[in-house]
């Protein structure tokens, strides 16, 4: 039996050595990648990103999918910075501001449960709309911000870690002892693995659904919260194709598109290389690096899916193989 | 024209199954072949792997003794195979002539020419003796007609060799029957290879020549259809006397009172259904794929919206608006699609068989017990001798029975006073099939209420203790124990237009 939640499995194995893989390369490719300090960079930029794709291992273990966390941190991010910059103190800003989250993540569920909408285009609606909301609530202009207690969030640091860097980890913590322990997360596999069947064995998809698409509209608040205290301005334009990245991550991390399979470990270890990656790049004096990276990272969403693929065929071929034995 | 087609070795696996096992014989042309088996012998997996739907592992054709291998059904279409299937394969919107030619239109200056078209489709409607137009739209047509289309469909190829019908009689009236029969005859006597898969028996005796009787998955022998008796098929089919185990039931029991009480219950697909259940009691359902017997369940337990009637369980009025609501009610179902609705397939068995416990083995803050589920698992697995490896074991891994045991495991684990099973043995051998039905008698034993919904007569008969029969969305019938027969069961279950 086991008895750890940390499963370690082949899956695993191969993502660290890619992880080891990458983090050597870049390391060759420049003398201050492998630093202290560009290390820490990398958590803080990969903070964000991993705040999301929690959200995302929830959906996609669900079969559901979410493409509208980019403009929606963006959207809260400018909210937020809007509210207190109009003299709302900042524990009743972030409170608005969750609330919106959950509101928005609650139209998500409802597009999808009700409409009967495929996610991937129910939240295509909500990517276009809160990015033009984003905009119109401060006219496309960057929103600074000069509460203290914000700017705190954004520069405070603990064992010379950032905030964000901890509620990255704390909450990748949270969110793998709900998906593997809890009765939440139990339910989460079941509905991933054929909705029809978990509904007839006494669950209820869509409220499980709902829960999902609305903490993901929260760790959208937080994580928008958290970049705009750490930038000091909320920016209308800002993670564009931060689902993107998350959804990558995932994938790397071997959650499986069809819904079902997956862990929390897997995530951790897909954001830590999809970040290591995009900074390599940007690191490598490769000319039109941040161009480059938009081919860099779609390559890497093929590779993930191509993965996905052959652990499916795979899965496929030792069942069959399992089932000659069996007779 | 002597063609033949022969299959060689047959072999094929599904995870949990060997569907086919090295299946060889030689149909000809010019007689028709039926294939006879029980659910889950394997025919239909035999017409997919000769038509290209799916690959034999093992194994070739060989038409006309030449090796024949198609990568899809269109390359077996192309080669003069043709199956028809139980649902049609047509397109409703489009006319009979544009289906029958469909992808192979007359065309004259890059435009589709209506007029042959029609021309080509009517002289094969004629050919058919049919009343039908080639302009019609197909879905103006009766599903016996639609039916026609699709065997046109294959004829209008001029190098139709091998027509199959997979149970093409299962919604059709006894005179539409007739006339598919004359129209098998007449491809019959043209010269093509004709194979019929059915598992009704009287359709067998008046259409077949020859009979192949599977079982398991295995080839049995093939016998002459005018003179075999229907009881020496049957033995071949099922390899013992299932009276036998049905004799042998232990049905020392008490029918206490009334436990389930259904009163003028109204869906979208039931209309004013009553019946009670007693405490002990096996109620049998029959009736015709479609008449509306799962319908009814789904509406109890709040899988359907119930827009009508009332229910009462134990006295007490209920309204179930889902499963979930059901199952703490204390009224579960075994579905009938074990895998679409039953096994979550990508958990283990322990998974599978605690999916319905979660409230029962977490906590306040609903963390999950692992031992309360290492517990139930080994409880279900010894209670209902499940066959498999490890408690940690994909449930896919495991045969359909032992899946199925699973999922019975799963609610017997709940403690309920209301088990439904929806077709419980669809798909699974005769050897489950008996463990399952001592089961069934053991939980009217324990006195539970059993719902048994069944299209198998003898399955039915055997194990009720009283058979409700249902015809198109209501209960046409009530029938004890002591009077049911066949031929009883079958006529109250038949459309109005048929009974004579």
């Amino acid at each position: 039996m086991k008895k750890s939640g940390i499963k370690i499995n082949g899956n695993l194995i191969v993502l660290v050595i890619a992880l080891v893989a990458v983090v050597g390369v870049f390391s060759l490719l420049n003398r201050n990648y492998f630093t202290t300090v560009n290390m820490v960079n990398i958590l803080i930029a990969a903070s964000l990103v991993g705040l999301v794709a929690i959200g995302h291992t929830y959906l996609i273990i669900e079969g559901q999918n979410d493409l509208s966390p980019g403009s929606l941190v963006a959207f809260l991010g400018v909210f937020s910075a809007l509210l207190v910059s109009k003299g709302v103190s900042f524990p009743i800003t972030m409170l608005a501001t969750m609330v919106i989250g959950a509101v928005v993540g609650c139209c998500n569920a409802f597009m999808v449960n009700q409409l009967k909408l495929e996610a991937f285009i129910a939240t295509l609606v909500t990517q276009s709309i809160m990015r033009g909301f984003a905009y119109i609530i401060c006219d496309g202009k960057p929103v600074g911000i000069t509460d203290e207690t914000f700017i705190w969030v954004g520069k405070a640091r603990l064992l010379g870690l950032p905030f964000s860097v901890w509620l990255m980890i704390v909450a990748f913590i949270i969110g793998g002892v709900i998906l593997a322990k809890t009765r939440f997360g139990r339910s989460v596999y079941a509905i991933g693995g054929n909705a029809q069947a978990a509904r007839l064995a006494g669950m209820n998809p869509k409220r499980i659904v709902t829960i999902s698409f609305v903490t993901m509209g929260l760790l959208c608040s937080i994580g928008g919260i958290v970049y705009v205290a750490r930038l000091q301005s909320g920016q209308p334009a800002a993670n564009i194709n931060l689902e993107f990245d998350a959804i990558t991550a995932v994938i790397l991390g071997g959650v499986s598109f069809s819904g079902g399979v997956g862990n929390m470990m897997g995530t951790v270890i897909g954001v830590l290389l999809i970040q290591s990656f995009n900074t390599g790049l940007n690191m490598a004096g490769i000319p039109n690096a941040n161009f480059w990276q938009y081919v860099g990272k779609g390559a890497l969403l093929l590779i993930a899916l191509t993965a996905d693929y052959v652990r499916k065929i795979n899965t496929e071929k030792r069942l069959l193989a399992e089932s000659k034995k069996n007779r | 024209m002597a063609n033949s087609l022969e299959f060689r070795h047959i072999t094929k696996y599904f995870p949990g199954v060997k569907a086919l096992d090295d299946v060889s014989f030689v149909a000809k042309s010019g007689e028709v072949l039926a294939f006879l088996g029980e659910n889950g012998a394997g025919k239909s997996t035999l017409l997919k792997t000769l038509n290209g739907d799916y690959q034999p592992d093992e194994g070739q054709y060989l038409i006309d003794g030449a090796e024949a291998h198609f990568k899809n059904p269109h390359e077996a279409i192309e080669a003069g195979i043709s199956v028809i299937y139980q649902e049609r394969q047509i397109l409703p919107a489009l006319s009979v002539a544009e289906n029958i030619y469909l992808g192979r239109m007359p065309t004259r200056m890059g435009m589709i020419d209506t007029g042959r078209l029609n021309y080509m489709a009517w002289k094969i409607i004629d050919d058919f003796e049919l009343p039908i137009s080639p302009s019609a739209k197909v879905h103006e047509l009766s599903i016996a007609y639609q039916q026609m289309v699709e065997i046109m469909k294959s004829y209008s190829r001029e190098n139709l060799k091998v027509i199959c019908f997979d149970e093409p009689t299962a919604s059709l009236s006894d005179a539409e029957i007739e006339c598919l029969f004359r129209i098998i005859r007449k491809l019959r006597d043209e010269g093509k290879i004709i194979i019929y898969v059915s598992h009704r028996m009287n359709e067998i005796k008046r259409i077949a020549d020859k009979v192949a009787i599977f079982k398991d998955g295995r080839y049995v022998t093939t016998v002459d259809a005018k003179t075999t008796p229907e009881s020496e098929m049957i033995r071949l089919m099922v390899g013992r006397d299932l009276g036998d185990i049905y004799d042998n039931l232990d049905r020392d029991k008490q029918i206490g009172d009334v436990l389930l009480e259904v009163k003028n219950l109204e869906s979208d697909y039931v209309d004013g259904v009553s019946f009670q259940l007693h405490r002990g009691e096996v109620l049998g359902f029959s009736g015709l794929v479609g008449a509306g017997r799962t319908e009814v369940m789904r509406a109890i337990i709040g899988a359907d919206r119930m827009t009508g009637g009332e229910v009462y369980l134990e006295g007490r009025k209920i309204a179930c608006k889902s499963p979930a609501e059901a199952q703490r009610l204390g009224i579960v179902l075994v579905p009938e699609d074990r895998k679409d609705q039953g096994i979550l397939a990508n958990l283990s068995v322990s998974g599978n068989i605690n999916i319905s416990l979660l409230r029962e083995n977490s906590n306040q803050l609903g963390f999950v017990s692992q031992k309360k589920e290492a517990e139930a698992a080994a409880r279900g697995i010894r209670a209902f001798n499940i066959k498999t490896p490890s408690p940690d074991k994909k449930i896919v891994e495991l045969s359909g029975g032992n899946q199925q045991k699973c999922i019975v495991a799963r609610w017997m684990e709940t403690h309920p006073k209301v088990l439904i099973l929806d077709e419980p043995t669809k798909g699974i051998d005769v050897g489950a099939k008996s463990e399952f039905y001592q089961m069934i008698c053991g939980f009217a034993k324990q006195g539970l209420g059993v719902i048994l919904i069944s299209s198998e007569l003898p399955e039915i008969i055997g194990l009720s203790d009283r058979i409700i029969v249902m015809r198109n969305r209501k209960v046409s019938g009530e029938v004890m124990r002591e009077d049911a027969t066949e031929p009883k069961l079958l006529s109250l279950g038949m459309m109005e237009e048929d009974a004579k």
